[in-house]
């Protein structure tokens, strides 16, 4: 046997089976052996005992002058006539009868009718220990070139005579044989059959396994769109293929999101770094000392700008992975608005927003409030950066459904078509956004780790809405 | 005042040493956390200024380990993590405090200036303070320049209140954030500037010599110059 093929899982599943089947079906043949011995044995003992009966009553009846051999004679003659499932073989008869009287005390009173010398059944028969009626099996050296095997009964009989019929076991051991035979050649070609058949089904269906197996080996880094084919059965291989075109498209989502955040974070760190190093550059130039103070803190800014994107990069995806630690305590949303408007109201103002609250009831969620400070001052600074001039900005506060529902809306110019979809993603930001596409991807963060939902939309006159809903807490008086 | 400096990056360590030497302060300087324990058991220092990454031993294990020894100077912790460590706020109870890098020198000196003023003997809250010809009554929450009211929103006064409270020294925008609305973070925006620039417009009217000072890529300071 090829190595190659023991080393299978194909070869190993079909062995393993089919030596359990194999073990199995021999062990039923076995018991269904032994059964059938037994029956046939039974049998013949109650053919053995019941002629034994009536050569005894004969034997008894008939007086012991000049007839009486030639009746017993008669009479066992026929009795052997009547053998059960009497077949020859090859002209050879299978189930050979003997009948012996012995009269311990007078050798001459011996009648014996069967096939061979009587002296080598007498001595078979001398060394047992007989009961009477008790059919016992006894090996007859010498008879046929080999020892034959009778089954012979010493019926219960008064008289000076012991009397002994035998029965060959040849006939039963040649059917059992024969059934023997027949079962080990149907046994070894179902046993081979099965082997095959196995062996090429679970070959078959690991076949499959061992094509996802190159499949997903081919797939590097490079190829993350190629997929496996997906049966149009449910089997576990067609399970284990979807799930796997499942992981393949989370790594390729990952890999492309990590490509993005990559590229969106070298390219913002180059403009700040870009500005940062020219004008330290041309401070190092120029002589005058005030200019010098100028661009130094103007360079402060610039890496304040730059630190900032990094924390917010570090914190969107600490707060997406879910690894940010929440300090939650109950807050009163409208508070946390009132507040937030104060504090933004005169840079509104400044760009001529028009901001009004509608706080309509009095809403508790049970939250970090310095994260959600953060989250909300998002929104607002979304509000200056995004609005043109003179814009309306409404923020409403109402609990809806178990959920605080706080919306911001204006009635700008919305979101730009290409983003809308995707505006809560990292980085996806309006072509002329001046941001660095974090804000939103920040709130999401925040508002989905304190269980909530973010919803944006457009509305069909101009404007974008922006609605968060947060569990509210338990806290909340009823 | 004597303060224990711990960082194990000697250009952060010399400029902010420098930075507390311009402050007043006398500075002893660790890099590894086997110096920094020597150092902090002599029980010489008013406060320790411990950075958590450490190149034998972590920050908070240092810290602890002081404690245990019975250092009970405050602690400020200097730390590249952004999320703020479980343990960390919980010293901070204990009247610690921490900075998250990269920090603004006038941040750090405030803090420290706070945990100083915390671990000492409580001072008499004064009433009113002064600068200059600017006054704040700070029981009637009014202000006055040149014995002129000036009308101020609440929000208006606490800036000018912090501003006045740190007179001479720069103050950032966060810190402003911090101490006037309570919110820690860092605006995108010029939320706060727009608040500082109303404020000026009242202060420093015209005819006024200018208090409220600019401080390009700092933040603010109030000072009579």
């Amino acid at each position: 046997m090829p190595k190659t093929l023991r080393t299978t899982a194909a070869w190993r599943i079909a062995f393993w089976t089919t030596l359990a089947f194999s073990l199995g079906t021999f062990a039923a043949f076995f018991i269904f052996y032994v059964f059938v011995a037994q029956e046939i044995r039974a049998r013949s003992d109650a053919w053995l005992t019941g002629e034994a009966q009536v050569l005894a009553q004969v034997a008894e009846d008939t007086p012991r002058d000049s007839l009486y051999d030639h009746v017993v004679e008669e009479v066992a003659e026929l009795a052997m006539h009547e053998v059960p499932d009497e077949t020859s073989s090859g002209g050879e008869r299978m189930n050979a009868v003997f009948f012996l009287s012995v009269n311990p005390a007078a050798d001459s009173d011996t009648l014996f009718v069967g096939p061979g010398p009587k002296d080598k059944f007498w001595s078979a028969i001398r060394q047992a220990r007989w009961v009477a009626g008790v059919p016992q099996s006894i090996k007859v050296a010498g008879w046929r070139q080999t020892a034959a095997s009778f089954r012979v009964v010493a019926p219960a009989h008064q008289g000076p005579t012991a009397i002994y019929l035998g029965l060959s076991e040849r006939g039963d051991k040649h059917i059992l044989h024969k059934l023997t035979r027949r079962f080990l050649s149907v046994w070894a070609g179902t046993v081979l059959f099965g082997l095959l058949i196995s062996y090429l089904s679970a070959r078959r269906t690991l076949q499959r396994v061992e094509r996802i197996t190159e499949t997903v080996a081919r797939i590097g880094s490079e190829e993350l769109d190629e997929r496996l084919p997906e049966p149009a059965n449910s089997d576990e291989v067609s399970r284990l293929a979807r799930t796997f075109n499942h992981m393949l498209g989370r790594i390729q989502a990952s890999v492309n999101q990590l490509r993005t955040v990559t590229d969106s974070v070298a390219h913002d760190l180059k403009s700040p770094v870009t500005s940062i190093r020219g004008t330290l550059e041309g401070a190092l130039s120029a002589a005058n000392g005030e200019h010098w103070r100028d661009a130094v803190g103007q360079a402060i800014e610039g890496l304040d700008r730059v630190s900032a994107l990094l924390n917010t990069t570090l914190d969107v995806a600490e707060a997406q992975a879910g690894a940010l630690h929440l300090d939650r305590a109950p807050v009163d949303l409208g508070e946390v608005v009132t507040q937030l408007v104060s504090l933004y109201q005169p840079a509104m103002a400044e760009r001529h927003h028009e901001v009004r609250t509608h706080l309509g009831s009095h809403v508790v969620v049970e939250a970090d409030l310095a994260l959600l400070n953060r989250t909300l001052s998002n929104l607002l600074e979304n509000e200056l950066l995004h609005l043109p001039e003179g814009c309306q900005i409404d923020i409403r506060l109402r609990s809806h459904e178990g959920d605080a529902e706080l919306v911001v809306e204006d009635n700008g110019p919305g979101f730009p078509p290409e983003i809308a979809n995707r505006a809560l993603e990292r980085f996806v930001k309006g072509e002329r956004s001046p941001g660095n596409g974090l804000g939103l991807a920040f709130v999401d963060a925040v508002v989905q780790a304190h269980r909530g939902t973010v919803k944006i939309s457009s509305r069909p006159l101009g404007g974008a809405t922006v609605t968060l809903l947060l569990p509210i807490s338990a806290l909340q008086p009823a | 005042m004597r303060l224990l400096l711990v960082e194990d990056d000697l250009a952060i360590q010399r400029f902010v040493e420098q930075a507390l030497v311009e402050a007043g302060y006398r500075v002893d300087t660790a890099s590894d956390a086997k110096r920094a324990e020597a150092l902090a058991l002599e029980g010489v220092h008013d406060a320790h200024i411990v950075d958590l990454g450490l190149p034998d031993m972590d920050g908070l294990d240092l810290i602890a380990r002081c404690r245990a020894q019975g250092s009970s100077a405050p602690v400020l912790i200097l730390s590249a993590r952004r999320s703020v460590d479980e343990r960390v706020k919980g010293l901070e109870n204990g009247g610690d405090d921490y900075l998250t890098k990269p920090f603004a020198l006038a941040e750090l000196l405030a803090r420290l200036r706070n945990l100083l003023r915390r671990s000492s003997t409580p001072q008499k809250e004064s009433a009113r303070l002064e600068v200059a010809d600017l006054q704040l009554d700070l029981v009637g929450r009014e202000a006055s320049r040149r014995d002129r009211p000036l009308q101020l929103t609440p929000h208006e006064f606490s800036l000018l209140e912090y501003l006045c409270r740190n007179a001479g020294r720069v103050v950032t925008r966060t810190m402003i954030l911090d101490h006037v609305w309570r919110m820690r973070f860092d605006p995108a925006t010029n939320v706060v500037d727009v608040h500082i620039y109303r404020l000026r417009s009242k202060v420093d009217a015209a005819g006024c010599r200018p208090l409220i000072h600019t401080i390009r890529g700092v933040g603010y300071v109030l000072r009579d110059a």
